[in-house]
């Protein structure tokens, strides 16, 4: 169960981080609560007693979001359901959309947001393999001496194991940078118990790129959740078809180079098979996604089974 | 503590409260407004009974501080009657019979609403999946899908609305509709279940319950619990003036441990105080301590020799072996043309019901002790209580309170004693509420079942002689085990003709979870067993699996293997109709023939596929597009 004593719903981050000095050691910070309070229960974090929640989700800099030259600078408390449905957003990050449609449950999405998710650093979160495929940037603040500082660590440093982050105590999450990439296809390939409210298994983020009419990989990036303690980059299986032909055979062994990101306690060798489809499927379905059409690779790859 | 000042309208009422800081919406209005129909079937955002409106947006009001509702409008279920009366979603929950026990349906009904609000003419895959954060668990969804789709029809008016009218046919039962008479209360949220009930003076119970699977307890401390203020009672064993113990079949359980706890999660001391968080603390404050024993696990190790006793009186870990003998099996066994083996394992199960166990305890006027609780077996633990708690039976009195799923779990009296225990010490009214942790960890499960199975046949197919070895996992106590060898024994050769016979169901203790009633009581075991084990017959003789059936079934007039003459045999009407149903494709079942019955036929369903749906473009952007 979760108490506290004192529940604060700054307006500003002035005023948030203000509420962090004066309940410095004693504080909980929390944004949409989706994770929060399901972990406040008996087998995970039990009961527990925070002297001052600090409500971060009504600081309204937060939820905003703008384009900057090629890249997209977001609001840590964009919400999941934002992402989904937001035709700018749609447009400039889509493969955020397709990730966010396999995102816990219709309800949930409305309230969770995007940086909680990175922050919760769970090994299986949604948002974070297709933010690291674009390259994200958070931001993180803390008010020092009076003075609100601010640095920058790109995503792939930040998240450093199952629930662990750089984060440092005072430090708020404010905002994720990633690049926009609006001429590139895009896939999310996700596998679970079920269809809603289920944890990745797996799950690939695909962005793909393509030039000489087609003919070419002109870009590609992979990342991959649910099967380590961190989701992760696939830069071998990128660097595979980066500025090379479109060929079936290409694509097997980018599917290839993936399968020993598998790390899991358990359920290997069926993660194994999985990761090497996704990277294939992720791959076609990206492709198909900048309605080029590939009929005749998609029709010689073919699923491959028992990956030991 | 600070209080938060909160104002909100529900239900088209302005609302201004000053709350605990650390109230979930859900709480805020169940407890503090008694808008009780949203309902907490999880409390972690997985069920979804508890789904509202925040400013027209559906919501999991457990996943949400009750600050963050700061000045919303929150429509529940109670809101959706327009004028007093039921609106057509509530009726076509009604008619298609989508309300079972209701638990559920406050949330659902309003994930249908946001559904067809999101999209007037939302198709079944729609309308699946905006749906998908919500469980049912009577249903199987179905009648849930037909409901919203039959409001949206009559809403969009290409379906008539006399078709919302209840049925009601006369004649016979079978296959004919009637009306179900609770459901008004149930789509509109005003039926109250225990965990719903108040009452004045009314305290909170809380339950201390075992961390270790076998220990001896050595000590129960409960001085600092009991000097807490808000606290009004603290009851162990030693506060059960009668005969201690209970049980479907034998009263081997006692109320709270008694010398030793024999599975992770049973319940030792309990609080009762002015309020939950009080009697969570409380809890804290009771030092138990152990002398860890030795664990049995699984069911092959609690009957091998020297092995730990679980319970003192039982030396071989026995709860119940139930033979049956017929013929001559060892010699037709090894006269059999084939002899074909294996052995069959199932799982524990946890039923699952969307309402967690709860109940409402306390004295009447005259003092007699009323308990009410979705108790599936009243007049059983009626008797069971007025021995341990040493009353004349008038002087208990037990009330079953609406049910919101059941399944066999509510049958064993797993806290009404307790809850008796508390309020005879403190004379006050006590609720208890279990969350869904704790119902999962002390509540009985589906037995586990390990079947040896053989099977001798002839080389046309008739079986010639049956071998059944079932051992079951009975847990840390009997609960309904007995009764469900019984069951399982009975069942265990199936529907078939057998001359020679030789089964055995044995039921052990263990210091797993207690296994216990659940839909088909044994049944459900030695028929996956049995039914697996003819397919598999089947394929090594090289036979329709059908034709083997057919050839063994039991006929009008045969006896079962336990003697009862059948009267009356439907047995082969619905097989046949089955079949039917399923376009069986006669042949062996593991080759195929030249051509498939099983696909591509009108009622044949289209193979699974998964897909995201797809999004309206035009939705207002809410942060600044540059």
């Amino acid at each position: 169960m979760f108490y506290c004593d004192q529940y604060h719903v700054p307006q500003t981050l002035e005023e948030a981080f203000d509420l962090i000095q004066t309940n410095k050691g004693s504080y909980k910070v929390l944004a949409g609560a989706t994770d929060l309070l399901p972990w406040a229960r008996e087998g995970r974090g039990g009961d527990v007693n925070f002297e001052s929640v600090i409500d971060i989700s009504k600081i309204t800099d937060m939820s905003e979001w703008q384009l900057q030259g090629d890249r997209i600078s977001l609001g840590a408390n964009v919400t999941i359901q934002q992402l989904l449905e937001d035709p700018f957003l749609r447009k400039h990050i889509p493969v955020m959309a397709k990730s966010a449609v396999w995102f816990a449950d219709d309800q949930i999405r409305e309230q969770a947001t995007l940086g909680g998710n990175l922050v919760n650093a769970s090994p299986a979160a949604d948002a974070t393999p297709p933010m690291l495929a674009m390259n994200a940037e958070l931001t993180l603040q803390r008010k020092y001496k009076g003075k609100i500082n601010q640095r920058k660590l790109p995503l792939h440093e930040f998240v450093t194991g199952p629930g662990k982050t750089r984060l440092e105590d005072g430090e708020l999450v404010t905002r994720v940078e990633c690049d926009s990439m609006p001429g590139y296809g895009s896939a999310f390939e996700k596998v679970g118990h079920r269809r809603s409210l289920v944890i990745s298994t797996v799950c690939l983020a695909a962005l793909v790129s393509l030039s000489d009419n087609g003919r070419k990989f002109e870009d590609v990036r992979l990342a991959l959740g649910g099967v380590g303690p961190v989701p992760v980059r696939l830069h071998e299986s990128e660097s595979c078809l980066i500025s090379k032909p479109v060929e079936t055979e290409l694509i097997n062994k980018s599917a290839d180079l993936a399968v020993k990101n598998v790390q899991s306690r358990t359920r290997q060798e069926y993660r194994r098979e999985v990761v090497f489809n996704f990277v294939k499927r992720g791959i076609i379905e990206a492709m198909k996604d900048i309605e080029t059409n590939y009929a005749e690779v998609d029709k010689n790859i073919k699923p491959r089974k028992n990956y030991g | 503590m600070a209080n938060f000042d909160i104002q909100m309208t529900v239900n088209g009422r302005q609302v201004s409260q000053s709350v605990s800081p650390h109230l979930r919406l859900l709480d805020f209005l169940r407890e503090e407004l008694h808008w009780t129909g949203s309902k907490e079937g999880c409390g972690a955002g997985e069920c979804g009974s508890c789904s509202v409106f925040v400013d027209g947006v559906l919501m999991k009001s457990c996943l949400m501080p009750v600050a963050k509702a700061q000045d919303t409008i929150i429509e529940t279920i109670e809101g959706l009657e327009e004028q007093g009366k039921l609106n057509v979603l509530q009726q076509a929950f009604q008619k298609t019979g989508a309300s079972q026990c209701g638990y559920c349906i406050p949330g659902m009904m309003m994930a249908a609403t946001a559904a067809l609000r999101a999209n007037p003419h939302a198709g079944r895959e729609e309308i699946k999946e905006r749906l998908g954060g919500n469980i049912c668990r009577c249903t199987g969804y179905q009648k849930i899908f037909e409901a919203t789709e039959l409001a949206r029809d009559v809403m969009n008016g290409t379906l008539p609305d006399d078709l919302l009218k209840q049925e009601n046919d006369e004649g016979p039962f079978i296959g004919s509709n009637s009306f179900r008479i609770d459901t008004s209360s149930k789509v509109t949220g005003s039926l109250k279940y225990a965990g719903d009930m108040v009452m004045p003076q009314m305290l909170h119970m809380q339950v201390l319950r075992s961390p270790y699977p076998h220990a001896e307890i050595l000590e129960i401390n409960t001085s600092a619990a009991e000097a807490m203020a808000g606290v009004e009672a603290v009851v162990t064993c030693n506060d059960v003036p009668g005969i201690d113990g209970f049980g479907v079949f034998t009263d081997d359980q006692p109320v709270l441990a008694r010398g030793k706890v024999r599975y992770v999660g049973e319940a030792i001391a309990a609080v009762a105080a002015e309020d939950l968080v009080t009697a969570k603390k409380a809890l804290k404050k009771i030092k138990v301590r152990y002398q860890q024993l030795p664990v049995i696990t699984k069911p092959e190790d609690a009957i091998k020799t020297g092995a730990t006793v679980i319970h003192e009186d039982v030396p071989d870990n026995i709860v119940m072996h139930i033979p049956i003998r017929k013929g001559n099996v060892d010699k037709v066994m090894a006269e059999s043309d084939h002899v074909i083996e294996d052995t069959y394992y199932t799982q524990p199960v946890e039923h699952a019901y969307l309402e967690p166990e709860a109940g409402l305890a306390y004295l009447d006027a005259d003092g007699t002790l009323v308990i009410q609780s979705p108790s599936q077996n009243i007049t059983h633990h009626r008797h069971k209580l007025a021995k341990i708690l040493d009353l004349p039976i008038n002087r208990v009195r037990m009330i079953m309170s609406a049910v919101g799923g059941g399944f066999g779990g509510k049958e064993d009296m797993h806290y009404q004693g307790i809850m008796a225990l508390a309020v005879l010490k403190c004379r006050r009214p006590i609720r208890y509420v279990f969350t869904r942790e704790e119902s999962i960890i002390a509540s009985a499960k589906r037995h586990p079942f390990i079947i040896k199975y053989q099977l001798g046949l002839s080389r046309d197919g008739h079986i010639q002689a049956s071998r059944i070895h079932m051992l079951s996992d009975a847990g840390a106590y009997n609960c309904s085990s007995e009764g469900v060898m019984r069951k399982a024994a009975i069942l265990a050769a199936g529907p078939y003709a057998i001359e020679n016979l030789i089964v055995d169901a044995i039921g052990v203790y263990t210091n797993n979870t207690p296994s216990g009633a659940m839909r088909t009581f044994g049944a459900m075991q030695s028929q996956f067993a049995t039914e697996c084990h003819l397919d598999l017959c089947a394929e090594k003789l090289k036979m329709d699996p059908v034709e083997l059936r057919l050839m063994n079934f039991l006929k009008e007039g045969d006896e079962t293997h336990t003697r009862q003459k059948l009267g009356s045999v439907s047995m082969l009407e619905v097989f046949n109709s089955a079949l039917e149903l399923a376009d069986w494709e006669a042949g062996i079942s593991n080759s195929r023939g030249s051509t498939r019955s099983d696909l591509g036929n009108p009622g044949n369903r289209p193979p699974c596929t998964l897909g995201a749906r797809e999004f309206p473009q035009e939705t207002v952007s809410a942060g600044q597009s540059a």
